[in-house]
């Protein structure tokens, strides 16, 4: 007995010493969609080690999708099994907020004080905040964007280096493309799925999804109509084609669709799948009302959800730095979303050179000043609506019912989802 | 048996014989016995009485409501139409697929070369991924660029948009479900069929049964009957729980138009998180199935001709 307590000794004798001196703090990272996020987060998160050696992360094995995330999070949430920090889906901020899961981040962005130096402006803090309370900081954000095949402008008549402006010139152009014959299209728009690509066009024409305060649908204004009718002439006007989401990523990479309007955040994926079959370019996409039109944030953000102070501090770091300028470098070029960060975008030390390199990146770019929080539904019933939006949007796309009809539907229905106060 | 013709001479020793069988049997039985009730019983027994409470995740708390997932299920149009849908597709695929299934097996008990490699070519389907194999499918069945229109296209016909319409995805969800369960069935009736002694045949033809028809519906059919049973309760049930083909290719569009259970189900627990409406949705999925099942086993059961 006596030999096996003294080898027991000498093994933590050993492993004491192999530790080192200072205290280490462990981060359990959990993360969706391995497909787009794995290498990005492996190398933040080896740089975020070297700068903070005091601070360990070890990765919770990540979920497919944002749906998925969100799923496990709640399951583990007060569990020994629950993360110290998780990404969670823009659209998805408020559900975690309603259940209290997430740690407010508001009284550590006072600490920091000056959070505009390291690139946070207050557009995008804002992005990750519910009704005003700071529930992440956003971490790889997006906005809509219009792909364009330049070869089939040209033979269309248009011109690639003038890509239209105005909602009527895409529709004029795809038209044309349309009649090019041969089995091509003119128009994808991503319509299925969720409301983001609605968002995009409702908020391009300056409209609002539901009342200041949140009472009733608001969508049913006259920007929601707008929005609706264009919709409905990109099919009956601009030779736009009833596609299911791959449906239509596939045609536009066969190069048998003139235009594409989607995420950012599907370029790197994009320009992969077209290779060199003909000359992909981008541009801003058009909004219904140029003046007050803004566009909505698709992505996620890092969320810290451990209670225990000592590691909230590492965490704040950790979230600080992955959503902070080098974060930002490593996201950017890997997937095709926009700089979450103002420094990052700038600084040639980060992302300067990137854009000058990488024209079809720009559109993006170009366009986060219109970025304005993804909205998210009160209530239980908060994404449910979202697919009550989707299913009116396809009735107008296959012509089984006029905007005025699917919209003033959508409203009745959303309506009847909203939470009574 | 040895042991029960012991039991008639020297009882005690008999019946403690049959005491320690029957502990040993138990003992045997008991980590089935304990799997099943973890597994099987006990999360059906969850799901029943979550279907009365209004949990949703993430909330600590819930209520107890009674029937008011239930009532609110009967007015649900989502429901409803998820129903109907189910139907459909279960009233395509399950028939054609056993008939197919059928069709194969015996052409391939039929035809003495090549068995191996036919039956390793309809059995592909089975083994192969579906969420792979989806991807295939839906550039196949693609409006514009897909090879079956094309093929279409060359012969002067206008393709339909299979998965984008509305009034064509639930068939083309159909084709992709025989697609996937003919070879299954033809391994199960090719099984059946090796079973059927050879002298049957002989008899038949001694008989009078000349025509390959005849010997079918002397022979082969009654033979065929509880491995017939088994194909089409197999086939019901699978064809039920459709869901892969759903999620990947049509998210349950356009517009409700293949929206199923299963994805109805996964919908509602799954991204809406309303877990206590999905608990009573899946009673309602499980309910469904016992009943059918039972029906099935109460009217085939008593025309099927075990040997």
């Amino acid at each position: 007995m006596k030999h096996f307590s003294r080898i027991f000794a000498a093994a933590a004798v050993s492993l004491a010493a192999a530790l080192p001196a200072y205290a280490e703090t462990t981060l359990t990272v959990h993360y969706p969609m391995p497909g787009f996020f794995k290498n990005v987060m492996d190398t933040i998160s080896k740089k975020f080690m070297e700068e903070n050696p005091d601070i360990k992360i070890q990765f919770a094995s990540p979920s497919a999708t944002y749906e998925e995330g969100i799923q496990t999070i709640l399951r583990q949430a007060g569990t020994d099994e629950m993360p110290d920090i998780t990404f969670i889906g823009l659209n998805r901020l408020r559900m975690l907020n309603e259940r209290d899961v997430a740690v407010d981040l508001g009284p550590l962005v006072k600490k920091e004080g000056n959070m505009a130096e390291l690139g946070f402006s207050d557009t995008i803090l804002k992005l990750a905040q519910v009704n005003g309370k700071q529930v992440g900081l956003a971490f790889a954000t997006s906005n809509p964007i219009m792909y364009y095949n330049a070869d089939l402008v040209k033979a269309a008549g248009g011109d690639p280096d003038n890509p239209p402006k105005t909602w009527d010139e895409v529709i004029a152009l795809g038209g044309k493309i349309k009649a090019l014959g041969n089995g091509v299209d003119g128009i994808d728009f991503r319509w299925q799925g969720d409301d983001w690509m609605f968002s995009a066009l409702l908020f391009g024409a300056g409209g609002k999804m539901l009342n200041e305060d949140e009472s009733k649908v608001a969508f049913n204004g006259p920007e929601g109509e707008k929005a609706m009718e264009i919709l409905e002439r990109m099919v009956k006007e601009g030779g736009m084609p009833v596609f299911t989401k791959p449906a239509g990523e596939q045609a536009f990479a066969a190069g048998k669709v003139g235009f594409e309007f989607q995420t950012t955040g599907a370029l790197v994926n994009t320009i992969k799948n077209v290779g060199d079959k003909f000359t992909l370019r981008t541009a801003k996409i058009p909004l219904i009302d140029p003046v007050t039109g803004h566009l909505p944030t698709g992505g996620n953000a890092v969320v810290i959800l451990t209670k225990d102070a000592a590691k909230q501090d590492a965490a704040w770091k950790f979230a600080k730095f992955a959503a902070g300028p080098y974060g930002a470098s490593v996201v950017v070029p890997g997937t095709g979303y926009v700089p979450n960060n103002e420094l990052a975008a700038k600084s040639p030390q980060y992302l300067g050179d990137f854009y000058k390199k990488n024209p079809l990146f720009q559109a993006g770019l170009s366009q986060m000043p219109l970025m304005v929080p993804w909205y998210a539904f009160p209530g239980t019933n908060g994404v449910k609506v979202t697919q009550t939006i989707v299913d009116n949007l396809s009735r107008i796309v296959d012509q089984s019912a006029t905007p005025k009809e699917a919209l003033a539907d959508a409203a009745s229905d959303v309506e009847g989802m909203l939470p009574t106060q | 048996m040895s042991s029960i013709a012991l039991a008639g001479n020297v009882s005690s020793v008999a019946a403690f014989h049959r005491r320690s069988e029957d502990r040993t049997a138990w003992l045997l039985a008991a980590p089935a016995i304990v799997l099943l009730l973890l597994f099987v019983l006990l999360p059906v027994a969850a799901v029943i009485f979550l279907g009365f409470t209004d949990f949703e995740l993430g909330y600590g708390k819930f209520r107890l409501v009674g029937f008011e997932n239930y009532a609110h299920l009967i007015t649900d149009r989502t429901f409803r139409k998820s129903l109907w849908n189910t139907s459909v597709y279960t009233a395509i695929v399950a028939p054609v697929s056993i008939i197919l299934g059928l069709g194969v097996a015996l052409l391939i008990e039929g035809e003495p070369r090549a068995r191996g490699f036919f039956r390793t070519v309809y059995f592909l389907p089975v083994a192969s991924l579906i969420v792979a194999m989806a991807t295939v499918w839906q550039y196949l069945f693609h409006p514009t660029i897909g090879p079956i229109n094309e093929l279409l296209a060359l012969v002067g016909i206008p393709g339909p948009n299979w998965l984008g319409a509305s009034n064509t995805v639930l068939y083309s969800l159909s084709i992709i479900g025989v697609w996937q369960s003919v070879g299954f069935n033809m391994v199960l009736f090719l099984a059946g069929l090796t079973a059927i002694p050879r002298e049957l045949y002989a008899a038949a033809h001694v008989d009078g049964a000349k025509s390959a028809l005849d010997r079918f519906f002397l022979v082969t059919w009654p033979m065929l009957g509880p491995t017939t049973l088994f194909v089409v309760t197999i086939s019901i049930t699978n064809a039920v729980k459709v869901f892969e083909t759903v999620k990947m290719l049509t998210d349950g569009g356009p517009n409700k138009a293949s929206e199923v259970l299963l994805f109805t189900i996964y919908q509602e627990g799954f991204v809406y998180l309303r877990v206590g409406y999905a608990s009573a949705m899946t009673v309602v999925f499980l309910a469904i199935l016992v009943v059918l099942m039972l029906l099935q086993y109460r009217v085939l059961d008593r025309r099927v001709h075990y040997t």
